[in-house]
C-alpha cells in the first residue's frame, strides 16, 4: 500500500494527468454543493438522492467487476436498510441513530443471504435468485404490515439531519457526498489492496485463486458483505432525505436501476456509476419530469441503445476510443536478464539435502470420466530438488495426473501424499498452502493488474508471511516494465510471467502444465535456463508436463512416461530414451 | 381442507402451472440453441394477452377467436425473430457476455412500459368464447383446461420438431456440440434466430389462450418470467419434459400458498422453491449435467 | 486443389502456426504428421474457418476463402471432420447422417447406399442413439456424415485416435477410395506407421512449421521423421 502512488499513473487508457478519482469527487461534490449554496431546494434534494444512488451503483460496480458477482437485487439491501431504519424510528420510537444501526445490520444480513446461493450457483442463476428477491421484497413489506407500516408506508422526520446549514445545504447532503466519495475512493484503492487482488483473481479464474491458496467462496462472501455495507448505508440515509418509506419505493425496477446504471456507464470503470445514474435516473426522472409516464420507456431504450452502440458502456467506449486514437505502444516486454539478475540463490539447503525422500508421491491413482478411463492405477514419486518430466501421447492422462496432485480433481481411488501428508481429501487451496504452486496450459494473466501485481499475487494466498524476496529484489531495480499492463505482453512472456509468479510464492514444489506450448525456440531456451536455475540455485522441486520431448530430455532428472492412464516407463532420461516401447508410443514405429 | 378445495387448487394450479411450463419451454428452446436466457419471455406472453384484448370483441365467436389466435401467434413469431436479431447483433463482434442479458432485459422493460402507456396500470380483461365448466361443483374457466392441453401439445410438437425436421435437428445438434454443428455446415446464427421465432409463437399462443386467466398488465411479465424460470430449473434446464413437470409443481404449490396464506405470498413461495432446488439439486429433477456456472 | 500459403494462426494470444505452406491436390491424400502440440489441429481448424488466421492465405481452386465462417466453408465444398469422433450423441444414427446435408437432393438415397456399402454397421444401427456406438463406429458415422455432403476437399483430424486398432485400416481405406474418386483429402495423424502407406504425399509439422515434406514413397525409412519428432527441428 505504501507504493500506491508510485504506479497508479501507469494504468493504461486513463486520461493523462487527471486521475479519474478527482474527477469523480469533484463532480459529486459540486453537484450537491452548488445547488445547496445557491439555495435551490429542488436541485439540492435531487442531487443528494443522486449521490446516494451513485454510492449504491459504485458498490454494485465493485461487486460486478472486481468480484465477478452478478446481482440484480441490490435495491433489496437498500430497501431492507431503509425500511428497518424507518420502522424502528417511527413505529417503535427509537432514536434515528440507533435505528440506523439496526438498518445497517439488517442490510448486512440481507447481503449474507445473497452470498449463500452465490456459493452454490453463479452467473444468471444468481441473477434470477436476486431478481426474485427484488420482486418479492415489496410484497413482503406489505404482508408484514405490523412491523413495516405495510402498504401505507412510514413517515420519518429527522430534524437534525434535514435542517439547512447554509442555503439549502443540509448535514444530510454532506453525509451523502461523504458516502459517494468514500465509495469512489474505496473502488479506486481496492484493486491495489491484497484483498482486492485476491477478489480479482477469484473472479477471473477460481482455479487460479485456489492454486494460489485462496478459498474463492470466502472471497465471494466478503464481496457481498462489502457491497451490502455500502448499500445499506445509502439506504439508511435515504430515510430522512425522502421522509417517507413504503413498498412502492422499492419495486423491481429500482433494483434493476443500479445494475443498468453500471452497464450503461461501463462495467469496471471508476466513473461509470456517476454517468450511469445520471443517464438512467437523473435524465428520465428529473430533467424529463414532465414526461414521467415515459420514464420506464426511456430507461429501457437507453439500456438497449447503449448495449447495441457502446457495448463496453459509455465510459468504457470513450476510454477505448481515446487509447485507439493515441499512437499507443502496441507491445511491451520485460527483460529476462533483469529477472535473472534478481533471482535469489538459496541453493545450499535445497541441493545439499537432496535425499531420496519424495516430496510428492502418488499411488494407484484411478479416475474414470463416465466410461472413459483417464487414470488407471498410475503412480509417481517426485524426489526433492529434481525436475521430474511427465510425458505421453495426447489423452494419456498427464494433465489428469497433475490435477490429481494439485487437488483440482477428485480421484476415484488411490493415494496422494504431499510433504508426507495424506492430502487425498484436501481441497486445492489448502494443498497450495502446504507449499504447492502450479501453472496452467493457458497462462492465467490478470489484465486488471500490473505486471508487478501479477507476480506479487504468487505469495499472497499463503498468508503473506513467506515470499521468496524475488519481488523485493526486482523492485529495488527501478524497472519500468514492472508497472505496465500485461495485456500487451506477447504470449511467450505471458508464460514466463506466470512462472515468475509461481517463483514468488516460495512454494518448494512447482507443477508446470506444458510451459513450452506456443513458445519460440529462443523462448524455450530461456525457459529451460530458468527451470535449471530454479532447481540448481534455488532448490525447487519441479513436475514438468510437456509435449516438447527435446526439452524434457535436456532438463529432467527423472521421467515418467504415461499411456492410457498407466505408467508405461519410469527412470532416468537415458534409460527412457532407448526404451523401444517408449519410442513406439511417440512415433508409432 | 375439503375435496372441493383440493380440486380447486389442483385444477387451477395445474392450469397456472401450464403457463409456467410453456414459458419454461420457450426459455429452453432459445437457451438450447444459443445459451441465451431470454429475460423478455414473461413480457412477451403478457404482450400477446394485450394483443388478444385489442383484437377480440366483447363476445367473440369461436371462429374469430381461433383466427385471432393464429394472427397473434404469427405476430409474436415475427416479434421473436426481430428480438432475436437485436439480441444477437452485439454478440457478433463483442465478447461482452452480459450483452444478451441487458438487451433482453431492456426489451422486457420496453414492452412493460409500452403496455403501461397503452393501458395504464390497470389489468386488461379478456373475454373467453367458451363458457366456464363445472368440475366437482367448482366453476373453472375453460382457459385453464385449454392451457393444460396447449402445454402438452406444445411439448409433443417440440419433440416432433426437434427430431423430425432439419432445422429442429440442427437446433438439437447445436445444443449438443457447437463445433461439430459448424463443421457439419449448420448456419448457427440462422438456427438461433429460428429458435427466437419459435419461442415467440409458443408465447403468442400461450398469451392468447390464457388471456382470460392471465394477469395482463404492465408489470406482471417479470413475475411470469420468474415462475417460468423456476419451472425450468426444477425440471432441469433444457429439458422440456422437466419443464412440464416443473411447471405443474410450481403452479400447484403457488396456488396452494395463495389459498392457504394469501395471494401476496405466491411469489415468495416460488422463490423459496427456486432457492431450494438450486441449493440441493441445481441440475433439476430431470437434469443430468450440473448447473452451468456461466 | 486446396492451397495454403504462409499460414499463421493461434488461439487467442498463443501463436501456434508460424507460416505453413501446403498444397492438397484433388484425387490425393496429403498426410500431415507431427508430434503432440505441433499444431496439427490448429492447422485444420484455421483452414476450416474455426480460427481466423492472423496472416496467410487459404484458397480453393484459385478462389480465396481465407477466414470464412465454417458453414460458408462447407458450402464452398470444404468439409472438416473434427478429432475425437465427434457425433451428436443424443441423436440417432439416421439423424446424424441427415444433418450431413441441409437439402436432401435426389441422389441422397444413392449416397446413403454407398455409405452403407462401406460401413454396414451404420445401417444396422440406424435408429440407435449415436452415443451407443463404439468409438470406431462413431468415427465411421462422422466420416459418413461428411461423405454425404460430397465435399471437394475433406480435412480429417486424427481419425485413428481412440478407436480400436482393427478398425483403422477400414477407415483409411474408405478415405483412399474417396480420394480416388477425385476428392482432395488432407489427413492429419500423430502416429507415423499407420497412415503413410495410404498417402500420396507426406509433410511433417513441428513447432508450427513444416519441417519435412515429400512424396509418400520417400518416407519408407522412418528414422528421419522419428528424429524430427524426438529431437526437434529447430
Amino acid at each position: 500500500m505504501t507504493e500506491l502512488t508510485s504506479h497508479d499513473t501507469a494504468a493504461r487508457g486513463s486520461f493523462p494527468n487527471v486521475s479519474p478519482l478527482w474527477v469523480g469527487i469533484a463532480v459529486v461534490a459540486a453537484s450537491v454543493l452548488i445547488p445547496g449554496f445557491s439555495g435551490n431546494q429542488y436541485w439540492s434534494y435531487s442531487f443528494t438522492l443522486v449521490a446516494l444512488y451513485t454510492a449504491v451503483a459504485v458498490f454494485q460496480n465493485i461487486l460486478m467487476s472486481e468480484a465477478g458477482q452478478f446481482s440484480l437485487g441490490q435495491g433489496v439491501i437498500f430497501g431492507v436498510g431503509a425500511v428497518t431504519a424507518a420502522s424502528l424510528t417511527t413505529l417503535f420510537g427509537y432514536p434515528y441513530w440507533l435505528s440506523a444501526i439496526g438498518g445497517f445490520v439488517a442490510g448486512l444480513l440481507m447481503g449474507a443471504l445473497y452470498a449463500g446461493p452465490a456459493l452454490r450457483v453463479q452467473g444468471y442463476y444468481l441473477g434470477f435468485v436476486t431478481l426474485s428477491a427484488a420482486l418479492v421484497f415489496p410484497q413482503l413489506v406489505i404482508a408484514f404490515d405490523s412491523v413495516t407500516g405495510g402498504v401505507n408506508g412510514v413517515p420519518v422526520y429527522v430534524g437534525a439531519l434535514v435542517t439547512p446549514i447554509v442555503g439549502t445545504l443540509t448535514p444530510l447532503s454532506l453525509l451523502a457526498i461523504a458516502l459517494a466519495v468514500g465509495a469512489l475512493s474505496l473502488h479506486y484503492v481496492f484493486p491495489k489492496t491484497r484483498l482486492g487482488r485476491k477478489m480479482i483473481v477469484s473472479s477471473v479464474s477460481t482455479e487460479s485463486a485456489q492454486s494460489l491458496g485462496t478459498n474463492p467462496g470466502v472471497i465471494r462472501f466478503i464481496a457481498f458483505l462489502i457491497a451490502a455495507a455500502g448499500t445499506a448505508l445509502a439506504g439508511i440515509l435515504y430515510v430522512p432525505l425522502i421522509g417517507f418509506v413504503g413498498p412502492t419505493n422499492f419495486r423491481v425496477d429500482f433494483s434493476v436501476l443500479f445494475f443498468l446504471a453500471v452497464i450503461v456507464g461501463g462495467q469496471g470503470k471508476l466513473l461509470a456509476p456517476i454517468l450511469g445514474i445520471w443517464i438512467v435516473y437523473l435524465v428520465p426522472n428529473v430533467l424529463l419530469a414532465d414526461f414521467s409516464h415515459l420514464r420506464l420507456m426511456i430507461y429501457g431504450l437507453v439500456a438497449l441503445f447503449v448495449m447495441l452502440v457502446f457495448p463496453d458502456g459509455l465510459v468504457g467506449s470513450i476510454e477505448k476510443w481515446w487509447t485507439a486514437r493515441r499512437p499507443a505502444d502496441t507491445r511491451t516486454s520485460f527483460s529476462l536478464q533483469d529477472v535473472f539478475d534478481a533471482l535469489p540463490e538459496t541453493a545450499g539447503e535445497g541441493a545439499a539435502s537432496q535425499d531420496d525422500r519424495p516430496l510428492v508421491s502418488v499411488r494407484g491413482a484411478t479416475k474414470y470420466f463416465g466410461n472413459a478411463v483417464a487414470l488407471d492405477g498410475a503412480g509417481l514419486d517426485i524426489r526433492q530438488g529434481t525436475i521430474h518430466g511427465l510425458v505421453g501421447p495426447n489423452g494419456s492422462g498427464k494433465t489428469t495426473m497433475l490435477n490429481a496432485v494439485s487437488g483440482f480433481l477428485k480421484l476415484d481411488s488411490g493415494a496422494v501424499r504431499l510433504f508426507d501428508h495424506d492430502v487425498v481429501a484436501m481441497p486445492a487451496w489448502k494443498r497450495a498452502r502446504l507449499g504447492l504452486a502450479r501453472t496452467f496450459q493457458t497462462p492465467r494473466i490478470f489484465e486488471a493488474l500490473s505486471i508487478r501485481d501479477n507476480i506479487r499475487i504468487g505469495a499472497e494466498g499463503h498468508g503473506g508471511a513467506q515470499n521468496s524476496g524475488f519481488m523485493e529484489a526486482l523492485a529495488t531495480r527501478d524497472l519500468p516494465w514492472l508497472d505496465r499492463n500485461p495485456s500487451l505482453l506477447p504470449h511467450g512472456q505471458r508464460r514466463l510471467l506466470e512462472i515468475l509468479r509461481v517463483l514468488e510464492s516460495d512454494a518448494p514444489v512447482i507443477l508446470l502444465d506444458e510451459p513450452a506450448g506456443g513458445l519460440s525456440a529462443e523462448e524455450r531456451k530461456d525457459l529451460a535456463r530458468l527451470l535449471v536455475h530454479f532447481r540448481d540455485k534455488i532448490g525447487k522441486t519441479i513436475l514438468l508436463v510437456e509435449h516438447d520431448l527435446s526439452m524434457v530430455w535436456q532438463v529432467a532428472d527423472d521421467i515418467t512416461v504415461m499411456e492410457l492412464g498407466t505408467v508405461a516407463a519410469q527412470g532416468a532420461p537415458d534409460e527412457i530414451r532407448n526404451d523401444a516401447n517408449v519410442k513406439k508410443l511417440f512415433t508409432g514405429v | 381442507m375439503t375435496i372441493v378445495e383440493l380440486v380447486l387448487i389442483l385444477v387451477r394450479g395445474l392450469g397456472q402451472g401450464a403457463i409456467f411450463a410453456l414459458i419454461a419451454m420457450s426459455l429452453n428452446v432459445i437457451a438450447s440453441a444459443s445459451s441465451i436466457l431470454n429475460f423478455a419471455v414473461g413480457a412477451l406472453m403478457v404482450l400477446a394477452g394485450v394483443g388478444a384484448y385489442m383484437i377480440l370483441p366483447s363476445d367473440p365467436t369461436l371462429f374469430g377467436w381461433i383466427m385471432a389466435g393464429l394472427l397473434i401467434a404469427l405476430g409474436m413469431g415475427v416479434f421473436g425473430f426481430l428480438q432475436g436479431g437485436l439480441t444477437l447483433i452485439p454478440l457478433k463482434s463483442s465478447v461482452e457476455q452480459h450483452s444478451w442479458l441487458i438487451t433482453t432485459m431492456a426489451v422486457s422493460i420496453i414492452i412493460g412500459a409500452g403496455i403501461h402507456l397503452f393501458g395504464g396500470s390497470l389489468a386488461f380483461r379478456v373475454p373467453s368464447p367458451i363458457p366456464p365448466v363445472t368440475i366437482y361443483s367448482t366453476t373453472t374457466p375453460t382457459a385453464y383446461l385449454l392451457l393444460i392441453v396447449l402445454a402438452v401439445a406444445v411439448y409433443l410438437c417440440l419433440k416432433w420438431f426437434h427430431s423430425r425436421t432439419y432445422i429442429g435437428l440442427a437446433m438439437s445438434a447445436v445444443a449438443q456440440d457447437l463445433d461439430a454443428s459448424k463443421a457439419a455446415g449448420i448456419n448457427v446464427r440462422r438456427v438461433q434466430l429460428a429458435s427466437f421465432s419459435l419461442a415467440g409463437v409458443v408465447l403468442g399462443l400461450t398469451g392468447h389462450i390464457g388471456a382470460p386467466v392471465i394477469n395482463i398488465s404492465a408489470d406482471t411479465g417479470i413475475g411470469y418470467l420468474l415462475s417460468g424460470f423456476t419451472a425450468a430449473v426444477v425440471g432441469g434446464m433444457g429439458n422440456n419434459l422437466g419443464a412440464l413437470v416443473g411447471g405443474a409443481m410450481v403452479g400447484v404449490l403457488s396456488m396452494f400458498a395463495a389459498y392457504q396464506f394469501g395471494g401476496i405470498y405466491q411469489d415468495s413461495v416460488t422463490m423459496g422453491l427456486l432457492i431450494l432446488v438450486l441449493m440441493i439439486r441445481p441440475e433439476g429433477i430431470f437434469g443430468l449435467a450440473a448447473a452451468r456456472k456461466v | 486443389m486446396l492451397k495454403v500459403t504462409n499460414l499463421h494462426a493461434g488461439y487467442g494470444r498463443m501463436p501456434i502456426l508460424h507460416g505453413v505452406d501446403l498444397a492438397v491436390p484433388a484425387g490425393e491424400i496429403t498426410l500431415v504428421l507431427g508430434p503432440n502440440g505441433a499444431g496439427k489441429s490448429t492447422l485444420l481448424r484455421s483452414i476450416g474457418g474455426f480460427i481466423r488466421p492472423t496472416e496467410g492465405k487459404v484458397s480453393l481452386d484459385g478462389k480465396d476463402i481465407t477466414g470464412r465462417a465454417p458453414d460458408r466453408m462447407v458450402s464452398e465444398g470444404l468439409r472438416l471432420v473434427l478429432d475425437g469422433h465427434r457425433v451428436f450423441p443424443q441423436l440417432s444414427v439416421r439423424d446424424n447422417l441427415r444433418l450431413g446435408v441441409a437439402d436432401r437432393s435426389e441422389d441422397y438415397a444413392a449416397r446413403l447406399g454407398d455409405v452403407f456399402g462401406v460401413f454396414p454397421v451404420l445401417e444396422e444401427r440406424l435408429d440407435q442413439a449415436a452415443s451407443s456406438l463404439s468409438g470406431g463406429q462413431q468415427q465411421m458415422l462422422a466420416l459418413a456424415q461428411a461423405f454425404l455432403a460430397r465435399p471437394r476437399v475433406l480435412l480429417v483430424d486424427e481419425p485413428s485416435l481412440g478407436i480400436a486398432q482393427m478398425l483403422v485400416p477400414t477407415i483409411l481405406n474408405f478415405l483412399r477410395s474417396w480420394a480416388d474418386k477425385g476428392t482432395a483429402v488432407l489427413l492429419v495423424e500423430q502416429r507415423i506407421d499407420i497412415a503413410v502407406p495410404f498417402a500420396d504425399s507426406v509433410s511433417v509439422l513441428r513447432g508450427g512449421k513444416i519441417a519435412l515434406s515429400g512424396p509418400a514413397s520417400d518416407f519408407t525409412d522412418v528414422g528421419e521423421i522419428e528424429r524430427v519428432y524426438l529431437e526437434g527441428a529447430d
